[in-house]
């Protein structure tokens, strides 16, 4: 019966085509706005890296003195951590993947003179940051480990900046010039643009990646500048690098990869121990002093990727779905009470009254599909809207098939939804009013 | 086959009572071609909707073919009346974006018939009353006559023990209601119960038994005979 059902649907909009225009464009708009909400809700939300966000953690160490604290999180613990203590932990064994962080940048002076010199973005690192983030490689890989011990000139950049710089094609062995000094390509990575950006949340949480990635040792040796946040807690004379890179500002980030929760347990006792053997030089003198290892869906909440008040913007857009919905039912009771001669007959011929109230479910649902059908469209739309005011958010609008289907779940089975009233009141109908019978 | 028995049925409002059928008894046989007549107001549409388990009564019983109407829920009447009775109304009542084939089809769908068999039948009474060629046409397409040919092809189609017609030559000229008369009594003719309402004495001569109805009651058949003789003069 669902064909004979979607066939009469089908003479039905024919029958009524503005009525139905109508309530297709009435949900389609409702389903356009939620989406476009919606999607941005979700893309924020998604988690950035499943097959691993469970594993790897982002290091915090409570290295405030005496009364302080950062009042930005619930438990108080700074978002980044000092260069002497990124050193420092550094030397665990425990992690099977670890990586120093900074966000810096360079002046890329090209090599033809035609070129002018450009700014980028670059992204401090040790070599197992490739590996632990699933960075894909088209050309070369990562440096190898003697490289962050005894740091060299070698940088791994992006498919973009290897078009610019050497026309797409493979530039591992090749020089770049990164301000006056020169390094050596090693690895070109494909593009790699998580969203959120969870690697660097204290700097953008939908930022672009980076283009240029160098080796974290090579901080002391060319002084390479912070181009991310820098907290402090104390007052402190820093006239130079080496005076920066000795300080208690937190302006770097580390990660570890802890492949199972014993491994986690062990390496937080690690930097328990740390922390001791720290207090007995005299840091870590706050009472609250620890260490708190949060993996990447912990660290996205503590971030805040999805502001508290996109929930707010997502009820309201589901309000907007709902006065669309109204407005449809008064639509399809106009249809619907138009066609009551024609459902008498039917009544009279055999239909009973379920047969008649899925039969009016099966057409608001046609139209419901058409209206999500639209909906999509006028979804990407709005997220077009989105991507033209917040170029940050750029990384997030777009509906993977998850989000279609969701979609077409929504104008579906809100539309069944709404349709139930004027479905019932159709099929409760007496026949004999309409058949004339004298 | 049809058994009423003192039925009743009130129509009630804030304001006023109607009683449309008052001890309404009647019964009708396999094959009888049963004529209804009586003045507006009277209850025939009443009993026409009660009869096609359209309407429900407020006492007495109803038994048709064997089963007690009164006791069945819509899902239960619906079949019945789907299985049991075919409608043939004054305007024909086709659904004017179904061509003729697709109209046939309709109480066909409810019955549940594979499509082979909806495609025989409808072809068979599409045959019968002559408009075979002309399936794919929709009804605007054909004549009042046509039309309700094909609302008696509709009706025939399920191959119903009682045809309920209400007054079926009412919307047509005297030409097209002799030929409608005449595939009605030759239906009767092969067995299908008819219970006919009209307001056309002549054609209530034609029936095998006339049914007069005045306040909602059954009247007797030698009341109605002045009238007809009237109307034959």
């Amino acid at each position: 019966m669902l064909s004979y059902y979607l066939k009469l649907s089908w003479l039905s909009i024919k029958r009524t085509p503005i009525l139905t225009s109508l309530m297709i464009v009435a949900i389609g708009l409702g389903i356009g706005v939620s989406m476009t909400v919606l999607t941005v809700n979700y893309m924020m939300d998604k988690d950035p890296i499943p097959e691993k966000s469970h594993q790897l953690y982002h290091v915090q160490l409570f290295s405030y003195g005496k009364g302080h604290s950062n009042s930005q999180t619930e438990d108080a613990f700074p978002m980044q951590v000092t260069y002497p203590d990124a050193m420092n932990i550094h030397r665990s064994e425990v992690p099977l993947r670890k990586t120093r962080s900074l966000a810096t940048g360079f002046t890329v002076i090209p090599e033809s003179a035609d070129s002018p010199p450009f700014m980028q973005s670059a992204r401090a690192i040790d070599y197992q940051f490739f590996d632990m983030f699933n960075v894909p490689f088209i050309f070369g890989s990562t440096w190898n480990e003697q490289i962050d011990q005894s740091p060299r000139e070698v940088v791994v950049i992006d498919k973009e900046l290897n078009n610019r710089l050497f026309n797409g094609e493979n530039s591992v062995g090749k020089a770049v010039n990164l301000g006056s000094v020169r390094y050596t390509v090693v690895g070109v990575i494909d593009t790699w643009q998580p969203a959120p950006r969870f690697y660097d949340l204290n700097n953008g949480n939908f930022n672009e990646s980076e283009s240029i990635f160098v080796p974290f040792s090579l901080l002391p040796v060319h002084e390479l500048p912070s181009w991310g946040n820098n907290n402090g807690w104390k007052t402190e004379k820093i006239n130079n690098y080496q005076e920066k890179l000795a300080s208690e500002q937190m302006w770097n980030q580390y990660w570890v990869e802890l492949p199972t929760k014993e491994v986690k347990e062990e390496y937080q006792q690690w930097l328990e121990g740390y922390i001791s053997e720290q207090q007995k030089l005299g840091r870590f003198e706050n009472e609250k002093a620890g260490a708190s290892l949060k993996n990447v869906i912990q660290w996205m909440k503590v971030n805040q990727v999805v502001p508290s008040d996109n929930s707010i913007l997502v009820g309201l857009s589901f309000m907007f779905l709902a006065v669309c919905m109204i407005n449809t039912i008064g639509l399809l009771l106009a249809k619907f009470l138009r066609r009551a001669p024609e459902v008498g007959v039917r009544r009279a011929l055999g239909a009973s009254r379920s047969e008649i109230f899925i039969q009016h479910l099966v057409d608001v649902a046609f139209i419901g599909i058409l209206g999500g059908a639209l909906g999509l469209l006028l979804g990407q739309l709005g997220l077009l809207g989105v991507k033209t005011l917040y170029s940050s958010y750029s990384q997030l609008v777009h509906m993977d098939l998850t989000l279609i289907v969701l979609a077409i779940g929504i104008a579906l089975g809100s539309s069944v939804i709404a349709g139930m009233y004027p479905a019932w009141l159709i099929c409760r109908t007496n026949p004999s009013v309409y058949l004339k019978i004298q | 086959m049809l058994k009423m028995n003192n039925i009743k049925k009130i129509f009630r409002t804030d304001l006023v009572e109607t009683h449309a059928l008052r001890d309404f008894s009647l019964e009708v046989s396999e094959g009888e071609f049963v004529a209804v007549t009586g003045p507006s107001g009277s209850g025939k549409t009443t009993f026409l909707n009660i009869t096609g388990m359209l309407e429900t009564f407020n006492s007495g019983s109803y038994l048709l073919d064997g089963l007690d109407v009164s006791q069945l829920n819509d899902n239960q009447r619906s079949k019945l009346r789907n299985e049991k009775i075919g409608f043939i109304f004054q305007s024909f009542n086709l659904i004017p974006d179904l061509n003729l084939f697709d109209n046939v089809d309709v109480p066909l769908r409810y019955r549940g018939f594979s499509a082979k068999d909806r495609k025989q039948r409808i072809e068979n009474a599409l045959e019968r009353v002559g408009l075979s060629a002309r399936m794919k046409h929709l009804p605007s397409q054909l004549s009042g006559g046509q039309q309700q040919r094909v609302a008696i092809a509709r009706a025939l189609a399920g191959e119903p023990l009682f045809l309920l017609a209400d007054e079926p030559t009412g919307n047509l000229d005297s030409l097209m209601a002799r030929q409608v008369m005449q595939l009605l009594e030759e239906i009767n003719q092969q067995g299908t119960t008819i219970i006919m309402v009209t307001h056309d004495a002549e054609l209530a001569r034609r029936a095998e038994r006339n049914i007069h109805i005045v306040d909602g009651q059954v009247s007797d058949y030698q009341q109605l005979q002045p009238v007809l003789d009237v109307a034959e003069a």
